[in-house]
């Protein structure tokens, strides 16, 4: 925004009312509350300035302030015309923010208080968090690529870049501690990192400072929702050493070894290419509108009109199709962003746990430009945490016990991403001393998870890790091993409506593989008829599909129906009575059996025929009409008509309640 | 609360016309094929794609304890905005758009307890037409909606 560099505003007022108007330009809005809200933000702007020139420090550069009132009118004019959906960065607002003099620097000794003047905007403190914890996470890449290529400028000035907007923003709010920490930091970057190179100490504190920084940032967003606000416990201590480390010349010659740890491998972001912010809701209703397009499409593609007996007119359908497929294929990878973000995040988590835990751990990292949808890189974020401390804490030894077995001293742990027909596979793999299964097995037992005398299988066995309460640590950590991990780690990939599987060598090491979809928006679905009425069964809880032999049916107490399978015994399900449908084939022996799961409960629902598989784009269904019980969700099918989209679990458990609904004659 | 002056949306259920106040009137679509959603009341006929969105669709017969009928060439759906959703009512016939004034409008006829008639805000006469005016949000009751959400919930029976 250049209109600021012409109006140098430092008045927080000022800044906030700026903000105003651009809250006030917001398209979404209308004409009166726009119109209205200009007004008062001018106001406020124009009082700020005329307080600004009148206080006697006026810079030098008032005399580009002729005639406040003109100004102001100018600024609002090139607001206006600046397109008003983009959201001003804090940092814009405050423009190029100048150095500050060491003199007026915090000192770490006698750093008063975290806290935010009290007519602080909590919007804008918002917006403060949020680009702050942008900027931490691109200078922890930044750094991961010095680690391996210290002269990298780019990298550098990417990390340097990070401090000092971090700073301009923090001096802005009145954060000193916050603008003293980026501060050091950058000059730790800038004059140290070309005296010094970039090496042991520097990375290390420069590391240190960054989660000093992210800390504090968490805390200041904490606050907004009324949590009390404080410095995190190391920050004075960080703040102490990166003052020692500007204030000490520096030392020829002396190259401080590289930290022991972990080392990262991750590709140097050469592609950089410029982003737009953009609303997510309106990033929806373009992938809602471009589905819409897709279906349009197809029935017209559909019509006998634009059949063989046109030819010229088929050949348009068929290239309009074309774009329509690619402009789908391309909105859909709006919401994708590449999973390098959490991979950086795993690496650092790796390479902290590994010094803690004396360690020594390489980190490789695979296909980490994969792209997933935005909310599902959040949702696989946290179990991938949870395994890779496993992997550190409980699969990698300690360089002493490897070198004892013959493997070097450097344990490995990989992750790797790849995309396979709609889905994410990310595995990580360690080379460490694999799981033990007569542990897990002894366990399980102990539990009651497995009958004495019972032999599971192999994969069972592994299987098992991911029961509820199951835990083989044999000693507590304060990062793993209390009991609760697998199974929560299951439990949330399956609410993705993915997988997690183990495989595991004894002395070789353990893999993991999470198995999700690319996008929620997205589901898999099996199409199958009951009746008249299609639904939709999510192909995850899709076990198997059979017809069964009249022998393989019996009823229990003449109550429920059971069907045999192989050794299995499953509850029978009908769905048409379940549903309410009419004109169903009620006979499982002419009809289909679906032996569908959903945690340990497995039923076989009756369905009359399987139509295809089909991914589909979930929508809510209770728009009107409340959340209805089994129904996940609806989907426009392919002839544009809605199919419902069965909530497996909960149809599930209202066939266990067998409460058949009775008054459908009314609604067919 | 008793209806107002303005315009109002007028339509046919059998030989009653009724009217409801313009501005709730999102768009007026002809039948679309529904997809019937199990466990729901039976005044709730189903839902539709109405370009890319599901909207469900309420049978304003059966809402009204009318005698049932599938719809014809004349039907037509009313999509409302009520309690922060679209909602479909599938009418018997659209008749017009009428300028109903305020002395046109009458209070509610006392119909007797037992009577649903919480939504009829008024009744407006022109000549010989009697015209029952209803406030939209109370046809498409919050609570009604509720009724399918309540777990195993018994469905109002018809």
């Amino acid at each position: 925004m250049r209109l600021i560099e012409q109006v140098p505003v430092r008045e927080s007022r000022a800044c906030v009312s700026l903000r105003l108007v651009a809250e006030a330009l917001r398209p979404d809005r209308d004409r009166g509350e726009r119109q209205a809200a200009l007004h008062r933000a001018a106001q406020v702007l124009l009082d700020a300035v005329r307080t600004y020139l009148a206080s006697p420090k006026a810079p030098d550069r008032l005399s580009m302030v002729e005639d406040p009132e003109r100004s102001i009118i100018a600024i609002m004019r090139n607001l206006a015309e600046a397109s008003p959906a983009l959201k001003p960065r804090t940092s814009d607002l405050i423009g190029m923010s100048d150095r500050k003099p060491h003199a007026l620097l915090a000192r770490a000794d006698g750093l008063l208080p975290l806290s935010v003047p009290d007519d602080t905007d909590s919007a804008l403190l918002g917006d403060f968090c949020d680009e702050a914890r942008e900027y931490i996470e691109s200078a922890e890449a930044a750094m991961l690529v010095l680690e391996r290529e210290p002269d990298d400028v780019e990298a550098a000035q990417t990390v340097m870049r990070a401090f000092h907007s971090i700073k301009g923003t923090a001096g802005f709010l009145k954060l000193d501690g916050l603008v003293a920490l980026a501060h050091h930091g950058e000059s730790l970057l800038g004059e140290r990192r070309q005296r010094d190179g970039f090496a042991g100490r520097i990375a290390a504190l420069s590391l240190r400072a960054l989660d000093a920084l992210r800390d504090t940032v968490q805390s200041l967003d904490a606050s907004r929702d009324g949590l009390p606000l404080a410095y995190p416990p190391d920050f004075v201590d960080v703040l102490r050493e990166l003052e020692n480390a500007d204030a000490v010349p520096a030392v020829p010659g002396a190259m401080p070894a590289a930290p022991r740890g972990a080392t990262a491998a991750v590709a140097r972001d050469s592609g950089a290419t410029h982003t737009a912010r953009v609303r997510l809701d309106r990033l929806d209703a373009l992938v809602d509108l471009v589905g819409e397009l897709v279906v349009a499409h197809w029935m017209i593609a559909q019509d006998p009109a634009a059949g063989h007996d046109h030819p010229e007119l088929s050949r348009k359908v068929a290239h309009a199709g074309k774009l329509v497929r690619d402009l789908h294929d391309m909105s859909m990878g709006l919401r994708m962003v590449p999973l390098r973000g959490t991979c950086n995040k795993l690496v650092r988590i790796a390479r902290d746990l590994a010094q803690r835990a004396g360690k020594e751990v390489e980190c490789r990292v695979e296909g980490e430009m994969t792209e997933l949808d935005r909310n599902m890189v959040e949702l696989v974020a946290d179990p991938l945490m949870h395994m890779v401390r496993n992997a550190i804490d409980h699969g990698i030894e300690s360089p002493a016990e490897r070198q004892a077995l013959g493997k070097p001293a450097t344990g490995c742990l990989t992750l790797r991403a790849t995309q396979m027909s709609g889905h994410v596979v990310i595995a990580l793999s360690d080379d460490g001393r694999g799981l033990q299964r007569e542990r897990i097995l002894e366990r399980a037992q102990v539990r009651g998870l497995v009958r004495p005398g019972e032999q599971p299988s192999e994969e069972d066995v592994l299987d098992l890790i991911f029961a509820p309460g199951l835990s083989t640590a044999d000693r507590l950590t304060d990062v793993s091993g209390r009991g609760v991990g697998m199974d929560v780690v299951r439990r949330n990939i399956q609410a993705l409506h993915g997988r997690v599987d183990v495989q595991s060598e004894p002395g070789r090491g353990t893999t993991f593989t999470i198995r999700v979809p690319l996008t929620l928006a997205i589901t898999d679905g099996m199409l199958v008829r009951v009746g008249a009425e299609r639904y939709i069964v999510p192909t995850t809880n899709v076990i198997v599909s059979f017809r069964p032999d009249r022998s393989a049916l019996f009823s229990v107490g003449g109550r429920g129906e059971m069907v045999r399978l192989r050794q299995d015994v499953l509850p029978l399900v009908r769905l048409h009575a379940l549903l309410g449908v009419d004109g169903a084939c009620e006979d499982p022996t002419a009809a289909l059996l679906m032996v569908v799961g959903a945690g340990e409960r497995r039923s076989a629902l009756l369905v009359d025929a399987i139509l295809g598989q089909q991914q589909v784009v979930a929508k809510a269904v209770n728009a009107g009409i409340g959340d209805v019980p089994g129904i996940a969700g609806a989907a426009i099918l392919g002839d544009g008509r809605v199919g419902l989209i069965l909530d497996v679990p909960q149809v599930l458990e209202l066939a266990r309640r067998a409460q058949p609904f009775t008054g459908t004659q009314a609604v067919a | 609360m008793s209806a107002a002056a303005g315009k109002y949306v007028t339509f046919f259920l059998g030989d009653e016309e009724y009217g409801m106040e313009i501005l709730a009137v999102h768009e007026i679509i002809g039948v679309l094929p529904m997809t019937r959603v199990p466990r729901t009341p039976p005044f709730v006929r189903g839902v539709i794609n109405l370009r890319g969105r599901v909207i469900s669709i309420i049978d304003l017969r059966r809402k009204f304890d009318l005698p049932p009928c599938e719809p014809g060439p004349t039907s037509c759906i009313i999509v409302v905005a009520a309690h922060a959703a679209h909602v479909g009512l599938l009418v018997d016939r659209v008749s017009e758009v009428a300028d109903i004034g305020a002395a046109d409008i009458a209070p509610p006829p006392p119909l007797g307890a037992g009577a649903h008639t919480d939504y009829l805000v008024g009744v407006a006469k022109s000549g010989a037409r009697i015209r029952l005016l209803l406030d939209i949000s109370r046809v498409i009751d919050a609570g009604d909606l509720a009724v399918a959400g309540a777990p195993g919930g018994a469905p109002t029976a018809a």
